[in-house]
């Protein structure tokens, strides 16, 4: 029988039982839309937390925190880091261990200072909202809220006492020298100032709430630092940069072998991902579960459709249908149920899942009072379908459709032909 | 065409602790030429249909062979049984055993889907057919839309789509009044002169059996040869 010919054959006996098959698709659906829509609330949380941690930060960002064998990290090392294949750059930042003071005439304010590889930072993205990168050793760059940070006396007073002080340094900074006082932490050396002049202002931070305090300072300045201030070992902060997110997990694999600790966002998304993983499996698992109930339905329909056609079946075997044809009929028409079922479950899923994501983001809003105070920027998706769970949710719908017909199509098989042919009209 | 050697079957009868070995056919021998018309009669439960089930590959016998072209039909698989009756064999059954949900028309193709053929030969070969038994009229009529006589002449054309050589007739008549009956058994004497087919057919009545060429009686199990009626 020709491909055709079977699909009118299945067709007609569909169309025969109108009422009992589309019961039957429509529970096909509602099990298989079930599943889809179970498993892609796993899918929607997992979306939203991966998108705040990779909105928090550099995806391509790697922290190498130190060496496992507890030895300081040398130029060398950072170097041969630099060499690793896909690594765009690698910036080396050491911090004086003192306490850092930026004034300007009569205002000063905490400076978060580092000496570091203009050039390496440059490659590795640094975006300067104003200005330049510097040309020589004595300019530098600052953090976007630098100028708001600095305060006259009065203004720092206010602040300590937790008034709001708007204003800071107004003007623009760049061009302007200021001094930079560093008292040491420890030892008995006194502090002492350097002059600067401000080249560049960094972009504004991502985060509404991140204030950029950061004095970028050649690291020509480190061993000058070191040697006037008699410092302690300094914070080496060393962080690689990957040419593209795919190569992050390969290098830092590569930095964990080579006996760092090594932090970067795969390894945050990697456990992250699992917890998510067990998650997911296991909301699928659920959902199956609703896919077998509506399966038990599929075998109803069909055992009873083997049971009404028992004597047109023993006519096909009698004019020289072969019994897989016979069976390859029943399973097609299973098969059929459950392709429909899935298909406009997959619509409907859809259809629930942008219904979903439109309402109770809403409701979690006016939970939180008006305007949402409290949810900040995040942007939270209830419910996620991507298509490896379209295919995953179709091929257990349609499998389960299926084995449920499976067992009446072998029955269709076993008819005899006298019995089937001597049953009344 | 058909030789039958020995042919020996038993029902079993009655529940497993009381059961009753029943023999049916008590060592049947019959050769079937080709182009004959062979009638079997005999009463309601002689075992005319069980030999004419045997024959046709519905069920094995206890002993004894049935060879139809020369090849054994009971050592055949179900798969080949299938291929072997639609490629041999074309049954006529006394409630016709039509499709309700298709159409005279697509009642007579259904062997040729089967079969596997293009759209274009089966339209052709079943508007032929229908037009040789005189139902072009109502080619698209369902079977209850239709009169017995015109639903066993659907049965036949159904059976003739594939051009089996041989055509197995269980009571053709017997769900018909005595006028139609007479049309249907001239339609099979007609088929028979005119395109050399062979038939076999199981009845209890008479009228029908004068159709054969030769006729046998099945009493108590065993096959009686009748009068030689006609030649062929």
């Amino acid at each position: 029988m020709q491909f055709k010919d079977q699909m009118d054959f299945i067709k007609q006996h569909m169309k025969r039982n109108k009422l009992r098959v589309a019961t039957t698709i429509l529970a096909a659906m509602m099990g298989c839309a079930f599943l889809i829509i179970l498993a892609s609330v796993g899918f929607g949380m997992q979306k939203t937390v991966t998108d705040q941690v990779l909105d928090n930060q550099i995806v391509t960002e790697i922290e190498v925190a130190g060496r496992e064998d507890g030895e300081s990290i040398t130029d060398k090392e950072v170097e041969a880091m630099n060499q690793l294949a896909h690594v765009k750059a690698v910036t080396d930042r050491t911090s004086p261990n003192a306490e850092a003071v930026a004034k300007i005439g009569d205002r000063s304010g905490f400076a978060a200072t580092s000496t570091v590889d203009m050039e390496q930072e440059q490659k590795a993205g640094l975006k300067l909202a104003e200005g330049k990168i510097p040309a020589s050793a004595d300019e530098v760059i600052v953090g976007y809220h630098f100028a708001q940070n600095l305060l006259t006396e009065e203004e720092q007073k206010k602040a300590d006492e937790g008034e709001e002080v708007s204003g800071g340094f107004a003007g623009s900074l760049i061009g302007q020298t200021f001094q930079l006082e560093l008292t040491p932490y420890e030892g008995e050396k006194e502090a002492a100032t350097w002059e600067f002049t401000v080249s560049g202002i960094k972009e504004e931070p991502g985060k509404d709430w991140i204030t950029d305090n950061t004095l970028l300072i050649d690291d020509s300045w480190a061993p000058v630092f070191q040697e006037e201030l008699a410092l302690e070992e300094s914070g080496r902060q060393v962080l690689v940069y990957a040419d593209d997110l795919q190569n992050v997990s390969t290098i830092t694999q590569t930095l964990k072998d080579d006996g760092y600790y090594v932090y970067s966002v795969t390894e945050e998304l990697g456990s992250m991902n699992m917890f998510f993983t067990a998650l997911k499996a296991g909301l699928i698992v659920v959902g199956t579960v609703a896919v077998l109930i509506a399966s038990i339905g599929i075998f109803n329909t069909m055992t009873m459709a083997v049971t009404e056609r028992t004597r047109e079946i023993g006519v096909m075997k009698a004019i020289g249908a072969k019994p897989k044809l016979i069976q390859k009929l029943f399973l097609m028409e299973s098969a059929a149920i459950g392709i429909i079922g899935t298909v406009l479950a997959i619509l409907v899923s859809y259809g629930v899942s942008m219904l979903a994501n439109w309402i109770v983001p809403k409701i979690i809003m006016t939970s939180l009072g008006e305007d949402g105070e409290g949810m900040g920027d995040v942007n939270i998706l209830i419910s996620v379908i991507p298509w490896q769970l379209v295919l995953i949710s179709a091929v257990i719908s349609i499998g389960v459709a299926m084995v449920s017909g499976w067992r009446p199509a072998r029955k269709a098989t076993q008819i005899d032909v006298i019995q089937a042919l001597r049953q009344e009209l | 065409m058909i030789e039958i050697q020995d042919l020996r079957h038993t029902f079993a009868i009655g529940k497993k602790e009381h059961e009753r070995k029943v023999p049916v056919l008590k060592g049947v021998t019959l050769d079937v030429q080709k182009g004959e018309i062979v009638a079997i009669l005999g009463k309601s439960g002689s075992g005319k249909s069980t030999l004419l089930h045997i024959l046709a590959g519905f069920m094995t016998p206890e002993s004894g062979s049935v060879l139809v072209n020369k090849k054994e039909t009971a050592k055949m698989k179900e798969e080949e049984k299938a291929d072997f009756r639609l490629a041999n064999f074309g049954f006529i059954f006394q409630n016709f055993q039509l499709m309700p949900g298709l159409t005279a028309f697509e009642n007579v193709e259904l062997p040729l889907k089967i079969k596997g053929e293009t759209v274009k030969k089966r339209q052709a070969k079943v508007r032929g057919l229908l037009e040789k038994v005189g139902l072009q009229e109502v080619a698209d009529h369902y079977p209850n839309e239709l009169s017995g006589g015109q639903q066993q002449r659907v049965s036949i054309a159904r059976a003739l789509v594939t051009d089996p050589p041989i055509l197995l007739a269980d009571e053709p008549t017997g769900s018909l009044d005595s006028e139609t009956e007479q049309d249907i058994l001239m339609l099979i004497q007609s088929l028979n002169q005119s395109l050399g087919l062979t038939f076999v057919i199981i009845t209890h009545d008479d009228e029908v059996a004068n159709v054969a060429h030769r006729q046998y009686r099945l009493h108590d199990g065993e096959l009686v040869k009748g009068e030689k009626r006609h030649a062929i």
